[in-house]
């Protein structure tokens, strides 16, 4: 390699460590953010508060609600007032057992026991799941049933707690490297823009693409040095199993690195100044991230814009990591995933050096 | 030089400001049409519930009732049900992401029911996939519970032996009435709350480029020059912003309202107060940072790191703050999206008025205020030689 590149990348990598804000931001901030979403998001919905309105003297319907709040899934709040919706309108319950008029006791004695539960469901999902659980009570409340039928053995494969940590370490990592590289990357080149050094390095004894190299690689480096940093911390701090071989997580983070500081830099040739650049990468970070799998579900999104989730470098990275560090990577889902990520890092840099070289003439 | 504020000088400033914008078009039409954008397609776009999972079935009973058990699974349209590869494992598709789940006949299946000693089929689950585990675990009572009632009855049972699903729960029947969004609507829940992901983070990155855009250009000086205090400057850079992301959220709720038509119960004048003082929030956030920074890449990696990941994750958009440790759940009262989120489901869906929001109201002017008065404090302490 060339001495003035080397020298020129020897600056790109001083310039970008040079602040030491800069540096806890790019080290320190990525193992504090893993440590936060790993520690606080979890798939389970907990603490729902449950309020039951009931006769005192009612038994079985006091044995109902112990049931409910021995679950460990409800709170218990105390059932004020008479009308139930209201302690929900409130916004002091999130669900309410109502019995029927005369007691559960009673009716149930009469074979028509009848529950029912108001849900508050602004938030459509935490809805569904407070009614899941609660079927789930109730089938267990009854007498046993007497003749067995049939009974479901359900067995979560790699991840059989469904221990949250497991897969929101992965996804928040990409997540987390994902973000960093874009955003330093996009404000490089339009930073020497806005300020007038582009001009210099122009001048300089280098050819476009070894200014794009120069501009580039060192952020390679850097986002590769977080992803050992975050998963180190994931592993260390969550116990997160790693199955597969440290190779293959390797070269998906080195694939994945290359994709995302093809694209902050695509932008960056775009983007006219730092704005411009803050705006495209967060065009292009907010659906990323959105349609990388971690949130919700992509398969039953309608097909138009499972076409555009199949352009989102992160999501195919959150795959990789999941399938290598918690299935021991596949070779199929490795080799394809993969090849997908060189395609796309090759596309956006072949385009980032023609849009460079036209704003070079 | 006379008094701390004065309206003069700020609006001179906000006005300097407004022609910044108007400058960049780019910016200006970004900074507008992008949430709606983006709210219109994710909006149509999300959709919780899991269908058609391509379920591996292993079926070694190979008897009329282990294959109607699996009909049911097939007809629930939850489950897509496809053989092994031939030669491998059962579960070898679910190591190769084809398959997110099995479901195992065990032989003996249909002898268990018919001589009332009972059957059980296992069910293997792909855990590393979270959006979609917590999906299918839900659906699974369900599904299992029309098996028994129609499995059973072909087996060949002791008719006293069937339970039907009524019955399944001991005499007990549970009537759930969900209130405030009496289908699961879930468009009535995602449109607003990605408008204040949406929103809130653009709000942050509007703000947090102004003055640290100033100090790399070295214009800042020639603006200290001037008899404008740091609080005027401030208040002449919330200003303009605050207008443009209103005018923003103001095209959301339009297409809330009339291209979702998502319901609102609400007071439309509480709404705007709550939409501004969380407007303000966000923007005060990104002008302390970028005050703090005076450097745009790092006030832009700084927002980006405060604003983006935790109002995805912990604005209790999809993961409820409820269910959060208690540690955590503290430290989200620092983030402005989760105190909108509740007020905008309140205001949407519930028709809360100002009594039932005096929490987030009130946080929402403490944050705004805090990070207001931190901004111009670190401000002056910058000015000072």
């Amino acid at each position: 390699m060339r001495r003035v590149l080397l020298a020129f990348l020897a600056k790109e990598l001083s310039q970008a460590l040079r602040d030491p804000r800069m540096r806890a931001l790019l080290f320190i901030a990525p193992i504090l953010q893993i440590t936060l979403f790993g520690c606080a998001i979890s798939t389970e919905i907990r603490n729902i508060r449950l309020a039951s309105f009931h006769a005192p003297d009612d038994a079985e319907a006091r044995r109902l609600t112990e049931r409910f709040l021995s679950s460990g899934w409800f709170l218990p709040v105390p059932a004020q007032g008479s009308d139930p919706a209201s302690l929900i309108d409130a916004g002091a319950a999130d669900a309410v057992l109502a019995f029927p008029a005369g007691g559960l006791t009673r009716a149930m004695g009469r074979g028509e026991g009848e529950v029912q539960l108001l849900v508050e469901a602004t938030n459509a999902t935490k809805a569904r799941a407070v009614e899941a659980y609660a079927r789930s009570i109730l089938g267990a409340a009854g007498p046993p049933r007497s003749g067995p039928g049939i009974g479901l053995d359900v067995r979560v494969l790699y991840n059989p707690s469904m221990e949250s940590s497991a897969f929101m370490v992965p996804g928040v990592m990409g997540m987390i490297i994902c973000l960093v590289t874009i955003v330093l990357t996009s404000m490089s080149l339009a930073r020497e823009k806005e300020t007038g050094t582009f001009e210099t390095i122009i001048a300089a004894p280098l050819g476009v693409g070894e200014i794009l190299l120069g501009k580039t690689v060192p952020f390679v480096l850097l986002g590769l040095a977080d992803c050992v940093l975050v998963l180190l911390a994931g592993t260390a701090l969550f116990s997160v199993p790693s199955r597969g071989p440290l190779w293959m997580l390797a070269l998906a983070s080195g694939v994945f690195v290359a994709t995302t500081v093809s694209v902050g830099t695509l932008i960056s040739t775009i983007a006219r100044n730092q704005s411009q650049a803050m705006l495209g990468s967060f065009m292009f970070l907010f659906p990323a991230n959105l349609l990388s799998g971690i949130m919700f579900p992509v398969e039953n999104m309608p097909i138009a814009v499972r076409w555009v989730a199949y352009l989102d470098p992160l999501k195919y990275f959150v795959t990789l990591v999941r399938n290598i560090m918690l299935k021991g990577g596949d070779p199929w889902v490795f080799a394809s995933n993969v090849a997908v990520l060189v395609v796309m890092a090759a596309g956006t840099a072949g385009l980032s050096y023609i849009r460079f070289r036209r704003t070079l003439e | 030089m006379s008094g701390l504020f004065s309206l003069v000088r700020a609006s001179a400033m906000a006005s300097k400001e407004v022609r910044h914008i108007l400058r960049d078009p780019f910016t200006l039409g970004l900074a507008i049409g992008l949430p709606v954008l983006l709210v219109v397609f994710f909006g149509a776009a999300i959709d919780f519930n899991v269908k058609d999972i391509v379920t591996v079935i292993h079926d070694a009973d190979r008897s009329r009732p282990s294959r109607e058990f699996a009909e049911v699974f097939a007809a629930s349209g939850y489950f897509r049900l496809e053989g092994p590869r031939p030669g491998d494992g059962i579960l070898s598709r679910l190591d190769a992401e084809e398959a997110g789940a099995a479901l195992i006949i065990p032989p003996g299946f249909a002898s268990g029911l018919r001589s009332g000693q009972g059957a059980a089929a296992q069910f293997v689950l792909d855990g590393a996939d979270n959006a979609r585990a917590a999906a299918i675990l839900s659906y699974l009572p369900g599904v299992l519970a029309s098996a028994n009632q129609r499995v059973l009855p072909l087996s060949g049972a002791m008719p006293e032996a069937l339970s039907p699903a009524s019955s399944l729960e001991g005499g007990l029947r549970l009537k759930t009435r969900f209130l405030y969004n009496h289908e699961l609507n879930s468009r009535w829940f995602t449109i607003p709350g990605l408008s204040v992901m949406v929103l809130g983070l653009l709000a942050i990155l509007l703000t947090a480029l102004t003055v640290a855009r100033e100090w790399e250009n070295g214009s800042m000086e020639l603006l200290l020059s001037t008899p404008v205090t740091p609080l005027e400057i401030i208040a002449g850079k919330l200003a303009p912003y605050l207008a443009l992301s209103a005018a923003a959220m103001a095209l959301l709720y339009l297409t809330a309202r009339l291209g979702f038509s998502v319901p609102f119960r609400g007071s439309h004048l509480l709404f705007a107060g709550v939409s501004l003082m969380f407007l303000l929030a966000s923007l005060s956030q990104g002008l302390l940072i970028s005050v703090a920074t005076r450097q745009q890449q790092l006030a832009m990696q700084l927002s980006m790191m405060t604003g983006l990941l935790p109002s995805l994750l912990l604005s209790g958009f999809i993961f409820p703050v409820e269910s959060m440790p208690v540690f955590f759940r503290c430290f989200t009262m620092l983030l402005p999206p989760r105190w909108f989120m509740t007020a905008c489901r309140g205001i949407f869906l519930k028709g809360a008025g100002p009594v039932e929001l005096a929490v987030p109201l009130l946080a929402l002017g403490l944050l705004s205020a805090l990070l207001i008065a931190a901004a111009a404090n670190r401000f002056k302490r910058d000015l000072e030689p």
